[in-house]
């Protein structure tokens, strides 16, 4: 696996909840990449404030962009589709996620309440949810980054609430995380098989793979990121239509 | 609350049906589960323990996330006169800090303030269980079976339900006649007041995978509220998301659409026909996750399968999620 190239669509996942955050989202964010092209083609933010529902998750939402490009009940695509998003899919997407088929899924921190791949339950693997269908699962990149941008947010809640809550959530914590289990959601194989050997030392200390914490991902604006990448997106279905022969839409 | 001898229904306990109709579903896997979590404790002297039941009454019992219903808050201490006394969950509050924080207000003296002590936030289901836990971990109080209070407080409009069902059987053998693709699953979604009920089918193969009948359901409530606020009409039926929802489906969901509908916080859920591969409810169905009732998540919603032919659905195909 080439961490510096999953890395490098997680930093664009982080900087895309930090876009949510500024407005007035729940800071979690995804994209997802055609892997044969290695092209963006979509990505999702929450939606459920202006949707009404507690469904319009980030991953439904860039499920909705993929459909609209290559056709709503094209499942094909989604088998050359990796998706990035900052926090573990929940159960409901999760199991979204593996009734499409999708190739594989990158994710920063868990979901402890919600987790669909591995916190709570193991949707991406298991047999009643479209056994057919099984995905590659790659938890903790830019996992740091991801816990503190929801930090940020529940601060924030909080200082709007009418009651604010008197503990835990009062004060942002800017150094400390919890350690990162990565037994939760792999064995020391499947790290292994992912990580690779040299990098099994993470593993067994319960480390991140990075120390340190990017804040330039999560304090700098980035209105002018989110315009590129709804370019590059446009710019994919472009490209797709141009050669609709050699990429057959079924 | 109603005695068990005054419930205008028909319930056997020990089978969880009510009516002879509606089969409670849930989580049979965990019922003798203690999930023991850690609380804090402290002493007090006996003569403060009025004060002391008062200060957990006006400052913790509302906020805890765990309900110490089923067991004794007091306990005996180790030296006479003295009580040790749980105060709150660490879920409550999770550092010492915090806690000390908390007890500065406390119009009693203590000493000993720890968290070692671990007690069973599941209330046992059997009076030997609960003597075996008392033992074990902390008194408890036993009254009953937890599950024989939660049978005796449902609320069931048994004409409503019957009505419900009758049409959701008659749209979905209508579905399975005339769409020859899309599985003829439905579901109906009933507003908290009763006043409204939204019909939903499956689309899938016209519309998207991802389209079953309760990810449908889900937006026309939505679709529903939205042209209730541009209407700017009748405030008396404002909703938010499915709070408190009703929802009724010919087929047991899959996992996707059980977890939409604790996302969605309804009510409770009543279906008709099991799926033992692809169902995310019941206990002996696919995975056996038993969404609703599942001790990881929580938030809940109440599952009842209908018992009884009178209201037949199509078949389908037994790997389906619905």
């Amino acid at each position: 696996m080439d961490l510096e190239h999953h890395l490098r669509y997680m930093r664009m996942a982080t900087k895309l909840a930090k876009y949510a955050l500024d407005h007035d989202e729940t800071p979690v964010a995804c994209i997802f990449v055609h892997t044969p092209t290695d092209q963006v083609v979509a990505y999702g933010m929450n939606d459920t404030n202006r949707s009404l529902t507690g469904i319009a998750h980030a991953e439904f939402m860039g499920i909705a962009q993929i459909q609209a490009k290559f056709g709503p009940l094209n499942t094909e695509i989604f088998r050359n589709i990796t998706l990035y998003v900052t926090v573990e899919p929940c159960i409901m997407c999760a199991s979204a996620l593996k009734q499409l088929g999708i190739q594989k899924v990158v994710f920063g921190c868990g979901n402890e309440r919600f987790g669909g791949n591995g916190s709570i339950l193991r949707i991406h693997q298991d047999s009643s949810t479209a056994p057919e269908n099984s995905h590659i699962s790659v938890p903790g990149l830019l996992r740091k980054e991801a816990i503190m941008l929801l930090r940020y947010f529940y601060v924030r809640e909080n200082e709007r609430s009418p009651k604010p809550r008197a503990k835990a959530n009062r004060k942002l914590d800017l150094e400390t995380f919890p350690p990162m289990d990565w037994s939760i959601y792999l064995s020391k194989d499947g790290f292994t098989s992912l990580f690779g050997e040299s990098l099994l030392e993470y593993y067994d200390k319960k480390l991140d793979l990075s120390e340190k914490l990017d804040w330039d991902l999560i304090d700098k604006n980035q209105d002018l990121f989110f315009q590129d990448l709804q370019n590059k997106c446009e710019q994919f279905s472009l490209q797709a239509a141009k050669k609709p022969k050699s990429q057959p839409v079924s | 609350m109603v005695k068990k001898k005054q419930n205008p229904y028909h319930i056997n306990y020990k089978e969880g049906i009510v009516e002879n109709c509606l089969l409670q579903i849930r989580n049979t896997g965990c019922c003798d589960d203690p999930r023991v979590k850690n609380v804090w404790t402290v002493d007090i002297r006996a003569r403060d323990s009025q004060q002391f039941i008062e200060f957990i009454r006006l400052n913790i019992q509302s906020n805890d996330p765990v309900s110490f219903q089923h067991i004794k808050r007091i306990k005996k201490g180790e030296e006479s006169g003295v009580l040790t006394v749980i105060v709150c969950s660490k879920l409550l509050i999770e550092e010492q800090d915090d806690f000390l924080l908390l007890m500065k207000d406390a119009p009693f003296e203590y000493y000993n303030a720890n968290d070692h002590s671990a007690v069973p936030t599941a209330a046992p289901s059997t009076k030997e269980l609960s003597l075996k836990w008392s033992a074990l971990y902390w008194p408890l109080v036993w009254r009953g079976n937890p599950n024989d209070q939660i049978m005796n407080d449902y609320v069931f409009d048994m004409a409503f339900i019957r009505n419900t069902l009758t049409t959701l059987s008659k749209v979905s053998l209508d579905q399975a006649e005339k769409n020859a693709s899309d599985p003829p699953v439905v579901s109906a979604f009933v507003s908290p007041n009763g006043r409204r009920v939204i019909y939903s089918t499956d689309s899938r193969c016209s519309t998207s995978p991802l389209d079953h009948s309760i990810m449908q359901g889900i937006r026309s409530v939505a679709a529903s509220e939205h042209e209730r606020q541009a209407k700017n009409c009748d405030q008396a039926e404002e909703t938010y998301l499915c709070l408190n929802f009703d929802v009724y489906t010919t087929h047991e969901p899959c996992s996707m659409c059980s977890m939409a509908l604790i996302h969605s916080r309804i009510k409770r859920c009543i279906f008709l026909q099991p799926m033992r591969n692809t169902g995310a409810l019941e206990s002996q169905s696919g995975d056996k996750y038993c969404m609703h009732n599942n001790h990881a998540l929580n938030s809940k919603y109440e599952v009842f399968r209908w018992l009884g032919s009178e209201y037949p659905v199509p078949e389908v195909n037994s790997d389906i999620c619905c």
